[in-house]
């Protein structure tokens, strides 16, 4: 049962690294800007990793099995007044595998690799907009994440598309645009407190992202850089245990240009990548992600 | 729907269980099992040896041996040496591969007695990390009453922060394939020692750490 406990913490540590490094560029609201009352963003987005090494506890880099995790998701924001905006981001579809370890001298199979299918981890919040009529826009987000995606998946039970961990983040938004020569420029920047529960160190989150709006605004793109920083106060910081240490306090610091184009005024395509400059304890493979995007 | 369609078939394609290959060749190797250090003009002893193969699991081969001085000491086909005349002469195991020729040697002095060396009953070494974890620390192995005790001493460290950590035996350091699985480490400093039974000492030459849901080594050391 411990040696599953642990194993389970690895995936979970994969799931979690993987979701930490995207989720704040390609679903979850980023900015201070909220909907108006009854409008909405919504996307369908594809985001998946295959990764082949991991940053160590030292910040460097050692190969791993190679895994790879797939979120089909879908995104939304929507006004119930001009100053609250609702939230939803709803992996529908997650796979995650890890491949199969031949013997490159036999060709012997000596671990198959394995997969699982499901939904994944879900986030709900809600968004208040403090100061939204000014120049400088400013909001505050709690945002919920309901472990409803698998924790023990595959026949070793060790993958994952959920973390089965309960948590809340709370994040305020500051930011502003301007006009440069027909073209609009805007930045933003966040910084979060993420309580987590079962035993996992709570972590400070933090990012910021500039972006220009281009040609008769049918071209956005966008720089994020975005960080996580590990209070290191969750239970299995106890170095009896590392395997939990391992999922609990990862860290990470990465940079994830995106580009949109803009159909029409409602309907849109954004492609993106993220990358980690440096990090402890997360896979070093750049993620990416492809959606479909509807504003009403 | 079409879009989530284009979706899903796109990761399915995408996302299918791929091969990851392992470099875990050894040398091959024959290991003379019983060494004395000498044979009594006159008496017979059977000597053994064992072929352990490119991936470092013990494999049947027939055993080719011979004496570098028959006149000295003869040996038969079965590995059963006879002492003939004083002086010395080099015993020869060896296994004949279609590229090559794997032998080990002994050198056997032929006298008035016949002796074999002191039973070693411990062995010891050293683990280091090959990978960017922490591992470090001298360690022995010796038999207790039947079974084994792979003891580490004080200055064993390892990083708890690599999940699923685990020490083996084996003849092949580069994987834990067929190797012998002591344990998952649960301590991560300091002197410990593990209990491990239907091992014989002799059976393996490399203590291997080895992190399993990532199938990669973190470090090895040589059982001297």
């Amino acid at each position: 049962m411990e040696t599953s406990n642990k194993t389970n913490e690895i995936m979970k540590n994969i799931i979690i690294i993987f979701s930490l490094l995207v989720l704040p560029g390609l679903a979850i609201a980023q900015s201070p800007w909220t909907q108006k009352k009854g409008g909405g963003f919504y996307k369908l987005s594809q985001w998946w990793v295959i990764s082949d090494g991991h940053f160590t506890d030292t910040g460097q880099i050692d190969p791993n099995v190679t895994s790879g995790v797939f979120n089909t998701s879908f995104y939304g924001q929507y006004g119930i007044t001009d100053r609250v905006t609702a939230v939803l981001y709803f992996p529908f579809f997650s796979r995650a595998y890890f491949n199969n370890t031949i013997s490159g001298t036999t060709g012997e199979v000596i671990t198959p690799g394995e997969s699982v299918n499901s939904i994944g981890d879900t986030d709900i919040g809600i968004t208040y907009a403090i100061l939204k009529n000014k120049g400088i826009k400013l909001s505050s987000t709690l945002l919920l994440g309901l472990p409803i995606g698998k924790s023990a998946g595959g026949e070793s039970g060790i993958l994952q598309t959920g973390d089965g961990e309960f948590n809340q983040l709370l994040r305020v938004d500051v930011g502003g645009g301007l006009s440069v020569k027909k073209v609009n420029l805007y930045s933003a920047a966040y910084f979060g407190f993420n309580n987590r529960t079962n035993g996992f160190s709570d972590e400070l989150r933090y990012g910021f992202e500039v972006g220009g709006i281009f040609f008769k605004e049918k071209f956005v793109a966008t720089l994020r850089l975005s960080g996580i920083s590990s209070l290191e106060n969750g239970s299995a910081a106890d170095p009896a245990n590392g395997t939990s240490l391992f999922a609990n306090n990862s860290e990470h610091f990465s940079w994830s240009p995106e580009l949109a184009y803009n159909f029409t005024d409602k309907f849109g395509v954004s492609a993106s990548f993220g990358k980690a400059f440096s990090g402890k304890l997360i896979f070093a493979n750049p993620a990416y992600s492809f959606g479909v995007y509807l504003k009403m | 729907m079409k879009f989530i369609c284009l979706l899903l078939t796109g990761m399915l394609l995408t996302g299918c269980i791929g091969d990851d290959i392992i470099f875990d060749t050894v040398e091959e190797t024959v290991r003379i099992s019983n060494p004395i250090d000498s044979l009594q003009v006159g008496d017979t002893f059977q000597f053994t040896a064992s072929y352990l193969n490119n991936i470092g699991v013990e494999e049947n081969q027939t055993i080719l041996w011979s004496s570098s001085d028959p006149s000295k000491a003869s040996i038969a086909e079965d590995g059963t040496a006879t002492g003939i005349e004083l002086g010395q002469t080099q015993i020869i195991a060896r296994v004949e591969l279609p590229t090559k020729t794997v032998a080990d040697s002994m050198l056997l002095n032929i006298s008035n007695t016949t002796t074999t060396p002191p039973a070693v009953t411990e062995r010891s070494g050293s683990i280091v990390t090959t990978s960017s974890y922490l591992l470090q620390g001298d360690f022995t192995l010796r038999e207790d009453n039947g079974d084994l005790i792979l003891e580490f001493d004080s200055n064993y460290a390892a990083s708890s922060a690599l999940p699923g950590l685990y020490v083996y035996l084996t003849n092949n350091p580069n994987t834990n394939n067929n190797a012998f699985e002591i344990g998952e480490v649960t301590t991560f400093s300091g002197a410990h020692s593990y209990i491990i039974s239907g091992i014989e000492l002799n059976q393996y030459d490399y203590l291997l750490y080895y992190c399993k849901p990532f199938s990669v080594k973190v470090g090895d050391g040589d059982i001297e």
